[in-house]
């Protein structure tokens, strides 16, 4: 048993209302440099529909995760000899197309424009070349299903739908979408690590965050292409390869990412979770319908004593195990079961979980006015997983690597969840009917409160279970104190460039 | 010195009025004639000194009194040139001609190889120019003289000659084939190396077999030296490779060469350019643009069919 610790998140997309405000505070941290443009380590999409890059699912054609390959894994993207093949010109890049353009406007022309007939007007400048440009896609071009007829019909998980359930969704899709956040997931098996030529990109022991040495980095962009979520994006100016960070300036300083931090409907939980390292092929082999299940089952009880132990003679701190035991990342994917990682059959083992979004809402409408008396009786409550506008078929290919079963109990949970809180507050459901519900549902009352209490009226310090990082303990473990004590800090650090 | 400081200068001062009063002139003169010794011996030296870089770097070009070969007679130049121009010269001469210095264009223009840069030290300039300065003035210049390249060259094999510029045969103290850096029209479309000079014409420029001879016995050029000086060619090698550079004096590549050159390049371009784009054949060419285009023409097609 090698037990790790992991900085751990999960959104609960039943609270995002598409705001986009994560990605404007991570842009304006971040990536407002220049080379930086295109870039959104944070973005939201709107599910159905394309993404960012454009069907970067689509691993067809993107190359990126991992395949599984008889009983050993191997990158989709290439093997040693066709990466040596491959090192000079990498055939598997996204174009700018497939991101956007990036642009800014004249809006100069607003202000000092000559006196005329017309009002001035801010023309759109490329920030790449510098000239007027046409736009024809942005970062979140197919927002709030915008061009639906084009992008969200090209949605990569339409594919497994049946012709009916397409139609169905057609319709749907007039009254339906949600919305789908998505920062570097951290995985447990980053493929972009095992892509990258330079060994540039490593995943930090004391809390699992991947990084990209803008040192090391060599712009062969392997990275780019290995990673299934395309959440590495390469810098055009410094040479060098970027990605989310996780804001982890800002965790070693006790705060939330700036993502979490600025989140509107609080729909985001970070916290650790202790895992054990020595499972992680096997978990990432397993079947594919079992991925799930075997990625709840890499992480590990932070109340077991064996766990505790073990996690100490790693150098797991007590305040570390104290923040596992407290992570709300721990009760949402392990203790309730209810978030579940996007596109697992990409076997990277994200660590960035999601809570399903309870599409349909309850109700309809009659004679263009908002029913809630269509409500009636909790069996048609119930039945209402079955009867989803979005097919769980969608939600299994998202969600789950095709298992429908999995995405059902999740439902079932938070529906049982939102009758046993209906039963109490609003009291059109009888307690029998609620308990019912409970029973369908696999869960208890005290769960269901808890589960209720933590995706409602979580505070700050629930929603975000920050450990204090003991920085100095983790660096003591691959270097003398003494020695890197004068060889960091003030003068030393170089800004990425371009150096050959 | 331990001393009174000011009591002590007085003293010595007392002291040597009394010496000079007392020591006679004739020790004075003895002395002096014995300090010049030293002198007398390190001109003879510098002298010597000259003599070896003379042989080892200047003979190629030059000779002194015995008339104009790849470069001027040296005769006299210490005399009719001002020595501080000419030690300019001799240490790095490409420099004063990058400076435009007016001597140094006229020489460009004069001869028909620019001297190289020698890198030779200051010490080897001084030496240089006494060495010049002393065969110039003496007579026996004419009885030592320079060194060998004035000697017959044996008869050379072109044949031969061409085998050993290829590489086809093996120079006898090893040392590269001259088709790694240098080029010359007759070895085939492809050419040789790019380091060094095409000598095509280089039995002309060179100063004809006495000069080829000398330049590629003494090798005077700091890149060459650097290989040859420790694995020189014999004198039979330089006789062969005269022969066959001179065969091959033309004045310019033929435009044959050239033309089969330039075909050459674009055949291996195309295959180049054939073998990336079927190695990468699959290469993603781009996603959104497509989808686009696509949804686009079904939605025309639809909308056509309608209306």
């Amino acid at each position: 048993m090698d037990i790790r610790a992991q900085v751990s998140m999960v959104f609960h997309l039943d609270k995002c209302i598409g705001c986009h405000t994560c990605s404007i505070a991570c842009k304006n941290i971040w990536t407002d440099r220049k080379g930086t443009e295109y870039m959104w380590w944070n973005n939201v999409e709107t599910k159905p529909g394309t993404g960012y890059p454009t069907t970067w699912e689509d691993q067809d054609k993107y190359k990126g995760g991992w395949v599984k390959d008889g009983d050993r894994l191997r990158l989709r993207l290439q093997g040693r000899t066709e990466g040596l093949g491959n090192i000079f010109f990498n055939p598997n890049l996204p174009t700018i197309d497939d991101y956007y353009e990036p642009w800014t406007y004249q809006y100069d022309e607003l202000f000092n424009a000559p006196e005329g007939d017309d009002q001035p007007t801010a023309r759109p400048i490329s920030l790449i070349t510098g000239k007027p440009m046409d736009i024809e896609a942005g970062p979140n071009w197919d927002d709030d299903l915008g061009g639906s007829p084009i992008y969200a019909s090209n949605d990569v998980n339409l594919e497994k739908l049946t012709e009916h359930e397409r139609e169905q969704l057609n319709e749907v899709e007039r009254l339906v979408f949600f919305y789908l956040p998505r920062i570097c997931n951290h995985c447990l098996n980053p493929s972009c690590v095992a892509a990258c030529p330079s060994g540039a990109i490593y995943k930090r022991g004391e809390d699992g965050i991947v990084l990209i040495s803008q040192e090391k980095c060599r712009a062969w962009r392997m990275c780019v292409s290995g990673c299934p979520y395309k959440k590495t994006y390469y810098n055009w100016a410094t040479g060098k390869s970027e990605k989310c960070i996780l804001c982890y300036p800002r965790l070693e300083t006790g705060q939330a990412p700036a993502c979490f931090h600025s989140c509107v409907g609080r729909i985001r939980y970070l916290g650790l979770l202790l895992y054990d390292a020595d499972r992680i092929q096997e978990t990432a082999l397993a079947d594919e319908a079992d991925l799930v299940m075997a990625q709840r089952r890499i992480i590990q009880d932070p109340f077991d004593p064996l766990v505790i132990h073990a996690a100490k003679a790693n150098g797991i701190t007590d305040q570390q195990i104290a923040a596992a035991q407290n992570s709300p990342s721990y009760k949402f994917v392990k203790k309730w079961g209810i978030a579940l990682p996007l596109h697992p059959e990409f076997r990277t083992l994200p660590m960035l979980f999601y809570v399903p979004p309870m599409l349909p809402v309850l109700g309809k409408m009659k004679d263009g006015i908002y029913d809630s008396s269509a409500v009636e009786g909790m069996g048609q409550m119930l039945n209402s997983l079955e009867k989803a506008r979005i097919p769980v078929r969608y939600m299994a290919s998202l969600f789950s690597a095709g298992n429908e079963e999995i995405i059902r109990e999740v439902y079932r949970k938070n529906i049982a969840v939102r009758l046993f809180k209906r039963a109490q507050r609003v009291k059109d459901i009888s307690a029998a009917e609620a308990q019912e519900a409970l029973e369908i549902g696999k869960t208890t009352a005290e769960e269901a409160e808890a589960i209720f209490n933590l995706t409602s009226l979580p505070t700050m310090e629930e929603r975000f279970v920050i450990p204090a990082f003991a920085r100095e303990e983790a660096i003591e473990q691959s270097l003398d104190p003494y020695t890197h004590k004068p060889a960091a800090g003030f003068g030393y650090r170089e800004a990425p460039a371009r150096r050959w | 010195m331990t001393g009174d400081q000011s009591s002590g200068h007085c003293k010595r001062r007392h002291f040597l009025r009394i010496a000079f009063r007392r020591v006679p002139l004739a020790y004075v003169v003895a002395a002096a004639a014995f300090a010049m010794i030293p002198a007398y011996v390190t001109g003879a030296a510098q002298a010597d000194q000259g003599s070896t870089v003379f042989a080892t770097k200047c003979a190629a070009c030059h000779t002194i009194g015995k008339g104009k070969s790849v470069g001027p007679d040296l005769k006299g130049i210490t005399t009719t040139e001002d020595p501080g121009w000419l030690a300019r010269w001799i240490a790095a001469p490409s420099a004063l001609v990058k400076a435009g210095d007016p001597t140094a264009m006229r020489l460009v223009k004069q001869y028909p190889l620019q001297m190289p840069d020698l890198g030779l030290s200051s010490g080897d300039v001084d030496a240089v120019l006494a060495y010049v300065a002393q065969q110039s003035g003496s007579a026996r210049a004419h009885v030592k003289g320079p060194l060998a390249p004035v000697a017959a060259p044996p008869p050379g094999d072109a044949g031969v000659g061409r085998e050993l510029f290829v590489g086809g045969a093996r120079f006898h103290n090893g040392g590269p084939p001259c088709m790694s850096c240098h080029s010359i029209s007759g070895i085939g479309a492809l050419g040789g190396g790019t380091l060094g000079p095409d000598l095509t014409d280089a039995y002309r420029k060179y100063g004809g077999d006495a000069g080829l001879a000398s330049f590629l016995t003494s090798v005077p050029t700091p890149t060459m030296s650097a290989v040859w000086s420790k694995q020189p060619m014999t004198p039979q090698e330089i006789a062969n490779l005269t022969g066959f550079v001179k065969e091959g004096a033309v004045s310019e590549r033929p435009l044959g060469a050239i033309g089969k050159l330039a075909l050459l390049a674009v055949i291996a371009l195309v295959i180049i350019v054939l073998i990336g784009a079927l190695y990468w054949r699959r290469r993603l060419l781009g996603v959104r643009i497509p989808l686009v285009a696509r949804a686009n023409m079904l939605f025309n097609r639809k909308y056509a069919r309608r209306s």
